[in-house]
C-alpha cells in the first residue's frame, strides 16, 4: 500500500487537518507513521484522537495491508 | 472452562495494568510492544502481560472488546491507555506517572506477570 492512498483517505476523513503527513518508514507498504493536526482534536484525549484515525484507517488496518501504524496527532489551539 | 471474551475481560478488570503485546517480557516479538513495555517500566508500572500470538483469536476478541485495532494495548485499572505511541507520549509529559500515582498509588510495586489464555 502506498504511503500516498493512506494520505488521500485521510485527507477525505479529515479535511480540516492544518497538517497531513504519511510516511512509509520501511519502503515495504506496510509500516507507516502518519502525523495530523486538526481543529477537531482541540480538547479531545489523546485515545480518542487515535480513535479517530483508527477508524478512517479500518479498512486497511483489518485486512492486514497495514502492519504496523504509528500515530502523532495534536490539536490546534 | 471460561470463553476467551471472558478470560481477556478477567484480566483487563482484575489486572493493575494489563499490555496485550506480542511475546512476553522475556522473549518480545515486536518493537512496539517493546515500546509499551519500556515506556511503563520508566514509569514504574506493575505490568501483566498476555501474548496474543499463540492464537488469532485471541486479537480478535480483545479488539472487539476494546475497539482498538492494534497490538500492544495498555490497559490501567481496566481502562484502555492506548497503543505504544500513547504509553510514549504520556510517559514523555508525565500523565503516565500521574495517572498510575493516581490508580495504584505512589507505592505501587514492579512486578511483571504474564498470563496464559487457556484455549478451546
Amino acid at each position: 500500500m502506498e504511503a500516498e492512498t493512506i494520505r488521500i483517505v485521510l485527507q477525505q476523513a479529515f479535511p480540516e487537518a492544518v497538517e497531513l503527513s504519511v510516511e512509509d518508514r520501511t519502503g515495504t507498504g506496510d509500516h507507516f507513521q502518519v502525523t495530523l493536526a486538526s481543529p477537531s482534536f482541540d480538547g479531545l484525549p489523546l485515545l480518542d484522537q487515535h480513535r479517530r484515525v483508527n477508524q478512517a484507517l479500518a479498512a486497511p488496518l483489518g485486512d492486514g495491508s497495514i502492519h504496523e501504524l504509528r500515530i502523532k496527532t495534536k490539536g490546534t489551539a | 472452562m471460561k470463553t476467551l471474551n471472558e478470560q481477556i475481560a478477567e484480566v483487563i478488570e482484575n489486572e493493575p495494568v494489563a499490555v496485550f503485546m506480542k511475546g512476553t517480557p522475556e522473549m518480545i516479538m515486536c518493537g512496539n510492544s517493546q515500546r509499551a513495555l519500556r515506556a511503563l517500566h520508566a514509569a514504574g508500572a506493575p505490568v501483566t502481560t498476555v501474548d496474543v500470538l499463540p492464537d488469532p483469536r485471541i486479537r480478535q476478541e480483545l479488539s472487539t472488546l476494546s475497539g482498538w485495532p492494534t497490538i500492544p494495548q495498555v490497559f490501567v485499572k481496566g481502562e484502555l491507555i492506548g497503543g505504544a505511541d500513547i504509553t510514549e507520549e504520556l510517559l514523555a509529559s508525565g500523565e503516565l506517572d500521574q495517572k498510575l500515582d493516581e490508580s495504584l498509588g505512589t507505592e505501587r510495586t514492579q512486578d511483571v506477570k504474564t498470563v496464559a489464555l487457556e484455549l478451546a
